[in-house]
């Protein structure tokens, strides 16, 4: 059969998933990436699941499930950690186990590169493992990572103009329109113009949040933290809207750390919004309308 | 100064003795109750998991009774208790002004302990702090041993009230112990003493292992008694994770470079965890699988709701319990968790088991 790679549209994938399919296009591999998320992903996403775990390893898992027929290989990378000193929560080092233990996937169907660290060395054996799990060379692999690498870098939007609210959450909720479709499509019927952390380089955002760095060491966390601190300085930002979802461990604890140490001080109005798998959106609606009308009345 | 830690079952006696004998002034928080989870929640983190709740709960106990130094551990990794103290602070400085020490687990632990020691003791002598620490762990161990000693005898006699009457005599009387001599003859007999009372030798008894996060194993009050309850219906419990096991193997294994925990368990967990997860998971999976390959009869993961690296667990033990036909029972445990709804869960549970083995 020929070999054919499935990457789910959940979790990391909104961080890195032009990296990765570019680099499978390079090496000549076809590559399906799952579809957005719908009610359908979302429901076998929940029934897979452990009750308690948080929604994007849900929707992560329905995602997976959507890819299974399709394909013959699966894309999990385990990235625990990139930069030195921050980690990735728990749900990303389990990310293969969690699947394997899930699907009954064998072992050579899955491609999961183990990412501890930036080095080289890493980034080598990856490969590595991807190539090996393909059956191809590894200097193939090696090259199309870096012609993919060096495609990936140029890859930002130009900034947009003009007041604006900014929305803050983890990649994988904003940019998952099946989640973020209420509050987006509210704003969005309002005029109102959003900028999100997406918008702006990491580099910025890292620089932000070393005033917190010997408190924070999650990674993901850390970029929160340097937006809303970016953010909140900005003259041309109305407001911000932070979106966490049920369960997440690190923004339970965050969210507390970031409204005390930032958002408290700051004069802009927030509001901090919690996602779940219930799909009724009269409750995102009507607290977004309250904090709209609230942004309205003191401007 | 007046220094105030957070409970963690019977960590307290050696801590407060290491303390009080180096000639620190320890205000200790009362022993949990109800009372102590509410303030605690109150001043918590909606969504943040059980521990932090209660250690706050502690702190702002102990802060009423007139503490002004707080101490706790806490390591970075990928579970959340390395932030604990970070947002925990937040809350109490409103309260009060105070100074916060924290020892950090995730490098080497007896570096930092006895840096701890030597900040808040600066008159003892060093020899005295070394002594001091080895001491705590001795007591940590003994008291291990009758806890272990306790759940086997307890669950071999009808008598199980007497058992667990006299452990809790002999908490009191190791608490008093001040040599290393003394802490062993009184560890042997409380456990001679128990052995008497077990005399009249019940059949072997059903087993279970108790596995998940370590301050949900340690602290019987949050775990509501769950190791008492199972020696009342005759069923003996193990936990492989005990404090004294871990203060020694943190403390004075991994300070030599002896002890890896994560290679440790990995080798363990394998095939159904190939990585660390963080926190006590990969501990859960591998211990696990130790108890379906010794014939448990049952194993019973706790866990506070919402614990990440344990949920990720438990998709693993899903599989293993399946696959070697062991019962497993996942309680995850809550602020709002009610005795009841233990005690039924755990007698059903029980139940099956003695079902099972009689087919």
């Amino acid at each position: 059969m020929d070999v054919h790679v499935g990457i789910p549209r959940a979790m990391l994938y909104h961080e890195f998933g032009n990296l990765w399919t570019s680099f499978f296009e390079n090496l000549g591999i076809p590559v399906t990436v799952s579809k957005e998320t719908n009610q359908q992903i979302l429901d076998r996403g929940i029934a897979l699941a452990i009750d308690e775990s948080c929604l994007p390893l849900k929707i992560y898992l329905g995602h997976v499930e959507s890819l299974l027929p399709k394909c013959t290989h699966l894309f999990i990378p385990r990235i625990v950690s990139y930069h030195p000193g921050f980690f990735l929560c728990a749900k990303f080092a389990g990310l293969p186990d969690v699947v394997r233990n899930t699907f009954n996937i064998p072992h050579d169907q899955l491609i999961t590169p183990n990412i501890e660290n930036k080095s080289l060395v890493t980034q080598v054996k990856s490969i590595h493992t991807i190539c090996q799990a393909l059956g191809i060379s590894i200097a193939s692999g090696y090259l199309s990572y870096h012609q993919a690498k060096n495609s990936w870098k140029s890859n930002l939007t130009s900034p947009i103009l003009g007041p604006k609210i900014a929305v803050i959450g983890h990649s994988y909720l904003l940019n998952d329109a099946f989640f973020c479709r209420d509050i987006l499509s509210l704003l969005s019927k309002r005029g109102i113009t959003i900028i999100t952390p997406e918008h702006i380089p990491s580099k910025i955002l890292y620089q932000e949040s070393t005033a917190s760095q010997s408190d924070i060491y999650w990674q993901l966390s850390a970029k929160i933290d340097g937006a809303v601190r970016y953010f909140s300085h900005q003259p041309d930002i109305q407001g911000i809207i932070m979106v966490s979802s049920f369960a997440c461990g690190p923004d339970s604890l965050l969210n507390e750390y970031v409204e005390h140490h930032i958002l408290k001080n700051s004069s802009k109005p927030y509001i901090i919004l919690n996602l779940d798998e219930h799909t009724g959106n009269a409750g995102i609606i009507t607290r977004m309308e309250a904090f709209l009308d609230l942004m309205d009345w003191r401007l | 100064m007046q220094i105030t830690f957070p409970h963690m079952g019977y960590l307290n006696i050696p801590v407060y003795n290491m303390l009080t004998n180096l000639g620190v002034n320890v205000i200790e928080a009362p022993p949990i109750t109800k009372k102590t989870i509410e303030l605690g929640s109150l001043y918590s983190p909606e969504g943040v998991c059980l521990p932090y709740k209660v250690n706050m709960g502690n702190f702002l106990e102990g802060i009423e009774r007139g503490a002004d130094t707080l101490v706790t551990v806490c390591g970075a990794g990928k579970c959340r208790q390395g932030f604990y103290n970070t947002v925990q602070k937040i809350a109490l400085r409103e309260k009060a002004p105070l100074q916060f020490h924290t020892i950090n687990t995730s490098e080497n632990l007896f570096k930092n302990l006895y840096a701890f020691l030597l900040t808040v003791a600066p008159n003892a002598s060093r020899f005295s702090i070394v002594k001091n620490i080895a001491l705590a762990i001795k007591t940590l161990t003994a008291l291990d041993a009758i806890n272990t000693a306790k759940n086997y005898y307890g669950a071999r006699t009808k008598n199980a009230d007497t058992i667990i009457d006299i452990y809790k005599t002999g908490m009191h009387q190791l608490a008093q112990c001040c040599t290393f001599e003394e802490l062993r003859t009184k560890q042997r007999e409380i456990t001679n003493q128990m052995q008497a009372v077990a005399i009249d030798g019940l059949k072997e008894p059903i087993k279970v292992g108790l596995i998940g996060e370590l301050y949900l194993l340690l602290e019987p009050y949050v775990n509501h008694n769950i190791e008492d309850l199972l020696i009342k219906q005759g069923v003996e419990v193990n936990k492989v994770v005990n404090t004294g096991d871990w203060a020694y193997s943190q403390i004075i294994l991994r300070t030599l470079g002896l002890y890896n925990e994560e290679t440790a368990y990995l080798k363990q967990a394998r095939p159904y965890l190939n990585y660390h997860i963080g926190g006590d998971g990969l501990k859960s999976v591998g211990t696990a699988l130790w108890y379906t390959r010794h014939h448990y009869d049952g194993i019973i993961h706790l866990y506070p709701f919402g614990c990440m690296p344990e949920i990720v667990a438990q998709y693993a033990l899903k599989n293993i319990s399946k696959d070697y036909n062991t019962p497993m029972l996942a309680l995850s445990i809550d602020e709002h968790a009610s005795d009841v709804g233990i005690i039924t869960r755990l007698e059903a549970f029980i139940d099956c088991l003695k079902r099972k083995e009689k087919q």
